[in-house]
């Protein structure tokens, strides 16, 4: 048996394993919608830390941050400022998206938006944009995928090839795997994906350098132009720099997936603890960086594709049963997250658009075209994949660039500013994603050494407020009520929504479109 | 005051990240304990931020210790 079969055959074993044990876990789950979608609001401070961690950290993570520092350089580092950004924010906004929650029985992202704009359209418009936006994060596990298969066949496998069973075994894992991963799975995959990745940060050096000091120095030798901005692209510069981190920090949780965790946890103090903790993650960011600085002065003058770099470097290194245990990492670390995100999107188009506009949709129907939406959704991250090959982070970046334009109305409208109104959000959204859709496609990114999501952004927020000034803004008898709860002070008194209730559920008052 | 508290953290940790790179550390040497100016500037914020969000978290908790009711989860 050659090393390749042996390789995929522990690959495959592993895949279907650790599948089995989501549906084992997926028996046990709550049989309510509430409990599908937020775990009954129940969520610890462990288990949301976790949770959390697993589907923050993907194969985005394992593969891409790496190909991005061998590819572009310093400019990499915007992505360890991101997601702590992101915790500072989160310390008191998912707070308060939490006790709105529970105070108004939100489940989902748009329901959110629809309660506080009290514009079921804008709710139903917001949740099909935001499930398309999220087929690029699909996408890029995908990619994910098809690398690890790609450099496993030695390249005997080609691109499309391996893009289509990462899109068969994706979808297959998350139809049978159930709704959310449970937590066994996120055990097992953060396992195997932090300590391949410890192995490899601590085996480079010594490998390679004859240590950190000697791998350190011979880095700002010879490749002196990647450890800095503009890096070796001579794009990604300061003002690059600083732009993302603003746009990715406060869209971080514009993303449904992660935005639900507000609505997933115990209480405010779960939230707020994670603020804390959640840092910590980001040193195994650092890490994956040095093996992508590492791997430009190993692979010197071979030409190695961004995505695949991790891979190669573990193909030299281990021998056959520890790379099968590395390449079993990088395929969960792709999988396992990218069941909730798959299932958000599927969700988000059954429930929040399909069942809004087909108001006698029942819950048995909607339960199966979310499950059967997991291959069309699948499979339009797929073509993606195809049509658009691009390294991991660039793929990610762009997502970004449009999934943050939901900023003011979550953030600005949402939690801070009364006098915004749903005809401001849908304009600045229009303006938003007409942006960035156009510097997408002009190849206008950066605009003028500036993200452009991040000028999208700035011409979204002007016409959100300029068009909320002039319009009729919700009732102000709702608005005492929505941000009251929202800065609720407590005092060992918890907010308690009916178990079970969903904005679906809602007086009419609260979710129908005022004017 | 503890939403100037939080306002304050949220600035110093955009500030360390944004900052940072722009008054020296985007540089590729001299070394500064052993490793490249930028490599070592984002080695040392993400340690900084959990102390810095752990102060806040303190001052939170001290201001709404309702908030504390789910931490017995924490002894499990």
């Amino acid at each position: 048996m050659s090393d390749m079969v042996f390789i995929l055959g522990i690959v495959g074993l592993g895949v279907l394993l650790v599948t089995w044990v989501g549906i084992r876990g997926g028996r046990q789950a709550s049989t309510t919608m509430e409990g599908w979608l937020v775990n009954d609001r129940q969520m610890g401070p462990w288990l949301t830390w976790f949770l959390l961690g697993t589907e923050i950290y993907t194969a985005f993570t394992f593969l891409g941050l790496a190909g991005f520092a061998y590819s572009k350089g310093g400019g990499v580092f915007y992505n360890v400022a991101t997601n702590d950004v992101g915790y500072a924010l989160g310390f008191m906004l998912l707070p308060a998206i939490g006790l709105l929650g529970r105070k108004f029985g939100y489940v989902t992202q748009s329901d959110f938006i629809a309660g506080r704009y009290q514009n079921e359209w804008l709710g139903i418009i917001v949740s099909f944009c935001a499930a398309i936006i999220m087929i690029a994060y699909i996408d890029l596990n995908i990619e994910g995928l098809g690398a690890v298969l790609s450099v496993l066949t030695d390249h005997r496998l080609n691109i499309l090839s391996a893009d289509i069973i990462g899109f068969s075994v994706l979808s297959l894992a998350v139809f049978f795997g159930g709704i959310r991963g449970n937590a066994w799975q996120s055990v097992i995959k953060d396992l195997l994906m932090f300590g391949a990745i410890a192995v490899l940060f601590f085996t480079i050096p010594y490998r390679y350098f004859g240590g950190f000091g000697d791998m350190f120095s011979q880095m700002m030798q010879k490749i002196p132009s990647h450890l800095n901005m503009p890096g070796p692209t001579h794009k990604l510069t300061l003002s690059w720099f600083w732009t993302t981190v603003i746009l990715t920090g406060f869209g971080q949780w514009m993303w449904p997936q992660w935005f639900n965790v507000a609505f997933s946890a115990k209480g405010p103090r779960t939230l707020k603890l994670q603020a804390v903790f959640m840092p910590f993650y980001q040193l195994v960011k650092v890490a994956v960086i040095t093996i992508g600085f590492a791997a430009v002065l190993i692979f010197a003058t071979q030409k190695v594709g961004g995505n695949e770099v991790v891979l190669r470097l573990a193909q030299q290194i281990f021998p056959p049963w520890a790379l099968a245990i590395f390449a079993l990492a990088a395929v969960l670390s792709a999988i396992v997250p990218a069941g909730p995100i798959i299932m958000m999107s599927c969700t988000m188009l059954a429930r929040n658009v399909y069942a809004k506009l087909v108001p006698q949709t029942t819950d048995r129907q909607m339960f199966n075209m979310t499950r059967w939406l997991v291959f069309v959704v699948t499979f339009a991250a797929l073509i993606l994949a195809v049509v658009a090959q691009s390294l991991i982070v660039t793929v990610l970046l762009v997502a970004y660039d449009f999934i943050a334009q939901l900023v003011p109305a979550v953030i600005i409208g949402g939690l801070l500013w009364r006098r915004a109104t749903g005809a401001g959000v849908a304009a600045g959204l229009l303006v938003g994603w007409g942006l960035s859709l156009y510097f997408l496609l002009s190849h206008h990114d950066p605009v003028l050494g500036y993200n452009a999501g991040f000028v999208a952004l700035l011409a979204n927020c002007v016409t959100f407020f300029i068009v909320s000034l002039t319009t009729q803004p919700v009732p102000t008898s709702f608005l005492d009520e929505f941000f009251g709860a929202a800065y609720h002070r407590r005092r060992r008194q918890v907010i308690a929504a009916p178990r079970g209730a969903l904005a679906r559920d809602l007086p009419d008052s609260l979710k129908n479109p005022v004017s | 005051m503890s939403m100037l508290a939080w306002v304050v953290a949220v600035l110093v940790i955009i500030g360390l990240y944004t900052l940072g790179p722009a008054f020296g550390f985007n540089a590729a040497s001299p070394a500064i304990l052993g490793m490249p100016p930028l490599y070592f500037w984002f080695v040392l914020v993400p340690l900084l931020n959990p102390v810095i969000l752990g102060a806040l978290y303190l001052i939170d908790r001290a201001e709404n210790p309702g908030d504390d009711d789910e931490l017995s989860d924490l002894a499990e």
